[in-house]
């Protein structure tokens, strides 16, 4: 009969009680459910509705100068996050210089399509802060004459005329702005747009002075809107 | 809303500025390039004086006396479909006339309504007698600000 070390007894006794707590332990863990951490789903719908507006600031250049244009829009909304928007618009110009005599006139549509994305990061707000692009295009017929002068050289007289000059523009902008929810579903907003010419045609004149929709003929430039919208 | 209101100024001030970009001369001019028969640049020996008959009858001299030139700038008409040049070259011994016809088309100019109106032109032709003028020819049709390009290579019978 082997007589067991009193050492080597409380050694086993002190094994076997580490190993049934563990055991133990390992059973609550299995029998407590599991905690998932389940991301509540955005409640926001995909489609969200729709918005119109109408630009101010090209009315008033149209009231008060020689060029502006009449412009509205429509917007989708998605998620309050993405807005498709088509900008549908009508740009004049009718020009005389009190230098030159020099007299300019053109008038036509002008369309843009592009997308706006809402910066904030409560979306659920009725606020936007957003970043755009837009495409855009326009073909218009404009008008020059300058009343009759003489050739300095020789002499004859010089009527001076281009009528239904065949010409268009494509551009590209970059769109920055915001728009407050004010009552209702009014909102009022403001963007600036930098316009970047990507290809155009100013017919035999060799140049425009107004293009409708994009501004003074150049090869880029800087303007901005203030925007009536109507939630739909 | 106070922190944004510098950069709207700022933004509308931008959109407001505009530049009046017209050229200095709203004259256009051909350029006559002298060469010699072999191709080389020629220099003009004789003096040479360029007029055109006015509306009205009377001359005006476009280029008066010059000499010792490899180019020569003429002024060119705003409408009409030819143009009459009458080219004297005065020798040591002699004086003679040719007449230059060169005919057009006449394209208005438009830069900005700040500028004087202009015509481009299109070289549809060019002849001469042949008094001291051996030939004509066009070399760039074209007629516009651009004076680095010749219109014409003008060839003398002899080196004048």
């Amino acid at each position: 009969m082997i007589k067991l070390n009193k050492h080597s007894i409380y050694i086993s006794r002190v094994a076997s009680s580490l190993i049934a707590l563990f055991v133990m332990i390992g059973n609550i863990d299995a029998a407590q459910p599991k905690k998932i951490a389940i991301q509540k789903r955005d409640s926001i719908p995909l489609m969200n509705g729709f918005a119109v507006s109408f630009d101010v600031v090209g009315a008033a250049m149209m009231q008060m100068g020689n060029s502006g244009q009449y412009e509205g829009g429509l917007r989708l909304n998605m998620r309050n996050k993405y807005f498709p928007t088509v900008e549908l618009g009508y740009g004049k110009a009718d020009k005389t210089d009190i230098t030159t005599n020099s007299h300019y006139t053109t008038k036509a549509p002008y369309v843009r399509i592009g997308m706006d994305f809402n910066l904030l990061k409560d979306k659920r707000s009725s606020n936007h802060f957003f970043l755009g692009f837009r495409y855009a295009f326009t073909s218009y017929k404009d008008n020059v004459s300058q009343p009759e002068f003489k050739d300095p050289v020789w002499g004859y007289n010089v009527d001076y005329s281009c009528l239904n000059n065949k010409c268009y523009y494509h551009w590209v902008e970059a769109v920055v702005g915001i728009d407050a929810k004010i009552y209702g579903p009014l909102h009022l907003g403001w963007s600036l747009r930098y316009r970047k010419r990507i290809a155009y045609d100013e017919g035999i004149l060799g140049k425009s002075w107004y293009v409708p929709g994009f501004g003074k003929s150049n090869n880029s430039s800087l303007g901005g809107t203030f925007n009536i919208t109507f939630d739909i | 809303m106070r922190k944004i209101i510098p950069f709207i100024l700022l933004a509308c001030l931008l959109c407001s500025c505009s530049s009046i970009d017209c050229p200095l001369e709203n004259t256009v001019y051909t350029v006559y390039g002298l060469y010699k028969s072999t191709g080389e640049v020629d220099t003009l020996k004789d003096t040479l004086t360029i007029s055109t008959t006015r509306m009205n009858g009377t001359d005006s001299i476009l280029i008066n006396k010059d000499v010792k030139v490899t180019t020569l700038s003429v002024p060119i008409s705003y409408t009409q479909d030819a143009d009459i040049l009458y080219f004297q070259l005065k020798g040591n011994s002699s004086t003679t006339i040719d007449t230059v016809r060169v005919e057009k088309k006449n394209i208005p100019h438009f830069e900005s309504v700040d500028c004087s109106a202009s015509y481009f032109h299109n070289i549809t032709n060019v002849s001469c007698t042949h008094h001291a003028i051996d030939s004509i020819v066009i070399n760039n049709p074209n007629v516009t600000y651009d004076k680095t390009k010749q219109t014409f290579h003008l060839y003398f019978k002899s080196s004048k």
